[in-house]
């Protein structure tokens, strides 16, 4: 009898994991200042970042949106600027490792991807301040090969609302509606991860492609804004789009969540931002955390989410999204991306079909990408493209 | 060079066997180039005019040289247009037909055709529409979209291009090839990640106008690295409008052949844009290329104006490094004879009558922007493999 995690192993060979959210480009602007050389991925970074070549290969990851993201306060041009930065970032990435990174525009170029043995390389933007309020620069980041955007980061935009944030134009506004449709008619996925559920709610209204949530887990699971309510999810067989579990602590343990809102008032208390991963900011998290032991999330964290996801939403309807390197922490067994095997494990102890996990990792993200490909072939024959302004739509 | 060269650029060499080399200056690159002290460049010059009468690819040696000559050098090497402001004017326009004629626009298909235009170089602005310039990244993608979009809606007319060859091929379809650029420096903002992502939209010629990094000293350490930038990417530095210092250094510095898109001659015209005698002298040395503008301001208000400033730079640079740019639809008063992009003929035939040889027409109209962007192209690809992407930041910011 082999083990659940040989047999893991063997499942991720055929169908490895397609990563919704990977912030490896922002933590090489961050540590090195994008001089990938100072970070050659091609040899053991565990001591600066969760992801390098030989941790993916042994997590069984055979595709991965790398994400684009730019900070919020970042806005207007150096915004785009930045985000463009970050797309340089990744091609760089891709032009480097040519026999491990395969650049990935559509669905069948992830299937070849996987078929070559090479890791399926795509990109994400993470939140709208990277367009500038500007439909012609969201086709030139799709121009670029960016193939989700994040409809916010964690504060609100002018058009859309952010989970994180105080309620402003209520969900969409209608440019922020007249964006997914643009996004429809050129093939990019709408991802509502880091969005308020109003935001959510009035996407999947007006979207007529599938939607992602490219890491984000089940609010009922624990109870956080940045992850999903049960309605939202029950919609997703509708819109045919996919939920990406993500596995921060901070998000997916209730007991996490209730330290973290604690550890960040102490990083507030001594002058630092939240989020900040500056050495000398994680220095003083690491203090606290000797002081007040952080609660352990485990790949069982992980799959509880999955498992209620997998209920409310349905098997052809979820995925994983790590955020890895966009995450101070992780859960123990999935610290950085080659513990992916460890959860399918898990999820092969709670009986979980082979079929089904081979939907989770690798047919519904594949899947979804392509519908989106074949709805944006038919509104482009219906449509131009739109060059709607916010002043002109939103007044 | 000759292997970097496009087989248009034949003629031309043919042709130079041809000319007399002046005594004492035999490793002169530009062994037809008269006296920079010569008086009158306006009055035709007998050896040349002696030249294009035994020049045996001349269709009809024995005929006053004129508007049928013109038209057909113009059918084998069409114009390359190297200013276009045809993107930015047609963002103010809700809408337009460039198929049936366009009668705000100074291009349209037919104007293209009636002007033998073979290739348009689109230039972008940092303030389209009027708008203030306080977005130049955004504002690039924006008329980078344009064009694009503008490229599909007339498959039958326009071709975009991205390098050499597709200008040629877009040409060989019957195609005027759009190729993407002059760009401010402004659009870069500064980053050259920033850069390569503008190259893989298709940007193929930035300007390094006046910029924290391109001054009246010359250029910083961060200048010149975007200046080495831009060569391992294969895209052209445009010195119109550089300060003298910063366009000097970039010529004796950059691998790849540097460009002037819009600039005359100073000697001729005080105009800044316009380029000094010794700059001229310089750029003609280094391989480089300057496209004197169909601009009242720059050159003066008639046809004949725009003939001396492009006698003069062939003179002072020598027939590989002269162009024409026709900068239309930019908003500018343009001389008499060239009100709009179907004028080019009459030019031709003007400098025909002048006693241009019939190769350095050709040169003129198509083949030095074809050399120059295959040499750009070439020195890309070695530089490539001597060096990966640089990640310089400006000088002030370590």
């Amino acid at each position: 009898m082999t083990s659940s995690l040989e047999r893991a192993r063997e499942l991720l060979r055929e169908f490895p994991v397609v990563d919704g959210h990977n912030d490896l480009p922002w933590a090489l602007r961050e540590q090195v200042t994008y001089d990938i050389d100072a970070r050659d991925i091609a040899t053991d970074q565990s001591a600066h970042l969760h992801t390098d070549l030989g941790r993916l290969r042994s997590g069984g990851v055979g595709a991965q949106f790398w994400s684009v993201y730019v900070r919020t306060d970042l806005t207007g041009d150096a915004a785009v600027s930045a985000t463009l930065e970050q797309i340089d970032c990744v091609d760089q990435l891709i032009a480097r490792y040519p026999k491990d990174l395969r650049e990935a525009l559509t669905a069948a170029d992830m299937e070849a991807a996987r078929s070559e043995g090479r890791i399926a390389s795509l990109k994400g933007a993470e939140g709208g301040h990277s367009i500038n309020n500007s439909l012609a620069t969201l086709r030139a980041l799709y121009a670029l090969g960016v193939r989700y955007m994040t409809l916010t980061h964690n504060d609100n935009i002018a058009w859309a609302d952010s989970a994180t944030d105080e309620p402003g134009v209520g969900g969409l506004s209608a440019f922020g509606r007249e964006v997914v449709r643009e996004m429809n008619r050129e093939g990019m996925l709408v991802d509502l991860s880091h969005v308020a559920a109003t935001t959510m709610r009035a996407a999947l209204d007006v979207t007529e492609a599938p939607v992602i949530f490219s890491h984000s887990s089940a609010r009922a699971v624990c109870d956080h804004p940045r992850n999903i309510p049960d309605d939202v999810l029950e919609r997703l067989p509708a819109n045919g789009g996919v939920a990406m579990a993500t596995f921060v602590p901070k998000f997916v343990l209730q007991a996490a969540v209730d330290w973290t809102a604690a550890a960040d008032d102490n990083l507030r208390a001594h002058g630092f931002h939240h989020l900040d991963t500056s050495p000398e900011a994680m220095k003083l998290h690491r203090a606290f955390e000797a002081a007040h032991p952080r609660p352990i999330a485990t790949a069982a964290t992980v799959a509880d989410h999955l498992d209620h996801m997998r209920d409310v939403a349905g098997i052809d309807h979820i995925g994983i999204g790590g955020d890895y390197d966009g995450t101070a922490f992780t859960p123990d067994g999935l610290d950085d991306v080659s513990g992916y095997p460890n959860l399918v494990a898990e999820l092969l102890d709670r009986g979980w079909s082979t079929a089904d996990l081979a939907k989770l990792t690798w047919g519904n993200a594949v899947r979804v990408l392509g519908d989106a490909e074949a709805v944006a072939r038919d509104v482009r024959t219906r449509r131009g493209p739109s060059n709607a302004t916010l002043a002109a739509l939103d007044g | 060079m000759a292997d970097l060269q496009d087989t248009l650029n034949a003629p031309a060499e043919a042709g130079e066997l041809d000319r007399p080399v002046p005594t004492g200056e035999p490793t002169d690159p530009h062994p037809d180039e008269p006296d920079p002290t010569e008086p009158d460049p306006t009055e035709p010059d007998p050896a040349q005019g002696e030249h294009t009468r035994s020049d045996a690819h001349d269709p009809a040696p024995d005929a006053e040289p004129g508007a049928d000559t013109a038209r057909a050098l113009l059918a084998e090497h069409p114009v390359a247009d190297g200013y276009s402001g045809l993107s930015t004017a047609l963002l103010t326009l809700p809408w337009y037909d460039l198929e049936l004629g366009e009668s705000t626009a100074e291009t349209d298909l037919p104007r293209l055709r009636t002007g033998a235009v073979g290739a348009l170089f689109c230039a972008l602005r940092t303030d389209p529409a009027g708008a203030p310039a306080t977005d130049p990244v955004t504002a690039a993608l924006e008329q980078i979209d344009l064009i694009n979009h503008l490229v599909a809606h007339y498959p039958e007319g326009l071709r975009s291009a991205r390098s050499a060859s597709e200008t040629t091929a877009a040409h060989a379809h019957g195609r005027a090839a759009v190729l993407i650029g002059p760009a401010p420096a402004a659009v870069m903002a500064d980053s050259l990640g920033t850069l390569r992502a503008l190259h893989t939209l298709g940007l193929r010629v930035l300007t390094l106008g006046r910029t924290s990094w391109a001054t009246d000293e010359g250029l910083t350490r961060f200048g010149e690295e975007v200046v080495r930038e831009m060569n391992r990417l294969g895209m052209l530095a445009d010195l119109t409008g550089a300060p003298r210092a910063a366009a000097a250094r970039a010529i004796a510095m950059s691998q790849a052949p540097v460009v002037f898109t819009h600039s005359g001659a100073r000697a001729l015209t005080g105009h800044p844009d316009n380029v000094p005698d010794d700059v001229l002298h310089a750029l003609g040395e280094s391989g480089g290329l300057c496209m004197v503008p169909c601009s009242a301001a720059h050159t003066g208000p008639r046809l004949r104006d725009v003939a001396d400033h492009l006698d003069h730079v062939r003179r002072l640079a020598g027939p590989e490094s002269v162009g024409i740019s026709g900068t239309y639809d930019t908003g500018i008063a343009h001389p008499e004879g060239l009100a709009d992009i179907s004028g080019y003929p009459a030019l031709i035939a003007e400098l025909l009558d002048r006693g241009w040889p019939e190769p350095d027409i050709t040169l003129l109209t198509w083949g030095n922007v074809q050399r120059v962007l295959r040499k750009a192209e070439f020195t890309a690809r070695a530089a490539q493999r001597r060096r990966g992407p640089s990640t310089a930041k400006p000088d002030d910011k370590p």
